[in-house]
């Protein structure tokens, strides 16, 4: 499966992944970033690792 | 189904050599004939340069270059640490760095400052926080819908799109939001409208003015805000303002001035802009009726019809960058201090992103614009909470007003800055 990781210095909490993959990415009530435990569908996670304003999100293969 | 013909520059017998972006009057001319201009910039002169406008009272700077490829605005996008805001992303010339910072707050400020106050600010704008605001801006938009139904009722059976509609939704939603007082937001409205004008006559009755009007309104709104600052610490409420003054990062807070600049800030990106994509979208929708039609009966397509109508209109024509040092972009070389213009309205229509650009179809999917700004740390904070006043406000306009019809054609502002229409005449048939 695929995994996704977050550059906190980065992230400017567009929100623009929670709008593409709510099931996967949530801001909270800080705005700081949370990645839930669902395993979403992989090509919205890539389309919203794309579409990421600031850059923060990227795409690593788990190696297990 | 073919795309409708646009035409381009060559056909209305322009040539590049004629084309001077910095002409006011220009940005007045209907979408058709600016888009050939920037379709033929686009294939021609991807970095095309052009002269500063003169503006009284300000130093006449080297120029800029018109950056109308797709690629090439990302490039520079996401790069802030070559492609600086602090200089200037709102105006063409510099200006004086404490008016800069006071009218553009964020969007012309670079990190380590802009990461901090983005962050602050970030936390009210969550879509968590802005779902929680769904029945408010439903209830702002049937009352805005009402009360233009029965303008039409009392008078000849006409409204303006955008007095009548389009101006009060996002105003009262960011008045709401922010908890300003009623009796305060005629004053609001008139002086964002100065800040917002680009020097447009109608709404800056000099240009020897310009830049007095400018900070007369800037003055305004910022002692609104200040009162409303001093008022919250006392006596706390639910609203953004509260949120605000309490708002903390690295144990730092925002300061009187720094919640000023970003009232303010708020007020122009927040309210113009979706007047802005709401009146055109109203006039799309009327141009195209058979997509107007389809997304009536279709609630399903508000996702991809919102995006469309951003892309469409592009809001906000152009930000500014500005070269930390020397750079290449697509094989030129810039050097340092080179100023570009990121035309947004022609690279949402950039024949290498987007087939058939030049067709507004509210089911493009995927819809990758930039409506809303490129990739970067600047993207548009408030862009959850425009896509859901665009989306109510259409939804509300079909329930309540199926009948609205435009009658004639729009007065468009002045502004190479904001696409905006200041009058869209209509009829309520009933």
């Amino acid at each position: 499966m695929t995994r996704v990781e977050v550059d906190r210095d980065r992230c400017i909490s567009s929100g623009v992944c929670e709008h593409l993959a709510p099931e996967a990415f949530e801001l909270d009530d800080d705005g700081v970033l949370q990645l839930l435990p669902a395993e979403p569908d992989p090509a919205v996670v890539a389309e919203a690792v794309r579409a990421c304003p600031s850059g923060a999100l990227t795409l690593a293969d788990r190696a297990h | 189904m073919s795309a409708p013909a646009v035409p381009s520059g060559t056909d209305f017998g322009i040539s590049i050599d004629d084309v001077d972006l910095s002409d006011r009057t220009f940005w007045a001319q209907p979408p058709e004939v600016k888009h050939a201009v920037l379709d033929l910039l686009r294939a021609e002169s991807p970095f095309a340069y052009f002269a500063e406008p003169v503006i009284p009272y300000l130093p006449v700077g080297p120029g800029y270059r018109a950056v109308t490829r797709y690629a090439d605005l990302e490039a520079i996008s996401c790069r802030p640490d070559l492609f600086s805001s602090g200089a200037g992303a709102v105006s063409i010339q510099d200006m004086p760095p404490d008016l800069n910072e006071f009218y553009g707050s964020l969007i012309s400020m670079d990190d380590p400052r802009h990461a901090k106050i983005r962050r602050i600010v970030a936390k009210a704008f969550t879509p968590k926080i802005l779902q929680g605001l769904v029945g408010s801006v439903q209830a702002v938009a049937e009352d805005v819908v009402a009360h233009a139904r029965r303008t039409a009722a009392e008078g000849d059976g006409t409204i303006d799109v955008v007095a009548d509609i389009a101006a009060p939704v996002p105003l009262r939603v960011i008045c709401d939001l922010m908890g300003v007082p009623e009796e305060d937001r005629a004053m609001v409205l008139q002086q964002s409208n100065v800040i917002l004008s680009g020097g447009d006559p109608e709404l800056i009755e000099s240009e020897d003015n310009a830049v007095a009007a400018f900070l007369q309104a800037g003055e305004l709104l910022a002692g609104l805000m200040t009162r409303m600052a001093v008022e919250r610490r006392a006596r706390p409420t639910e609203d953004l303002t509260t949120a605000l003054v309490n708002a903390e990062v690295d144990g730092e807070r925002l300061t009187d001035q720094e919640i000023a600049s970003f009232f303010i800030l708020l007020l122009v990106a927040g309210n113009e802009t979706t007047r802005n994509a709401i009146s055109q979208g109203v006039l799309a929708l009327s141009e195209h009726p058979d997509q107007r039609d389809r997304w009536a009966a279709d609630p399903g397509l508000d996702r991809t019809a919102v995006e469309e109508i951003v892309r469409w209109t592009s809001p906000i024509t152009w930000m500014r960058r500005t070269s930390t040092q020397e750079v290449e972009l697509s094989g030129q070389t810039f050097p340092a201090g080179t100023k570009f213009l990121l035309f947004y309205a022609a690279a949402n229509r950039d024949p290498a992103v987007f087939a058939d650009p030049h067709r507004f179809n509210l089911g493009r999917d995927p819809n990758p614009h930039v409506g809303f700004g490129s990739k970067g740390p600047h993207f548009c904070l408030g862009a959850h909470l425009a896509r859901r006043e665009i989306a109510v406000t259409f939804r509300t306009l079909f329930e309540h007003l199926p009948d609205l019809e435009v009658v004639g054609p729009p007065d468009r502002l002045q502004s190479s800055f904001v696409n905006g229409l200041k009058r869209l005449p209509a009829r309520l048939a009933r």
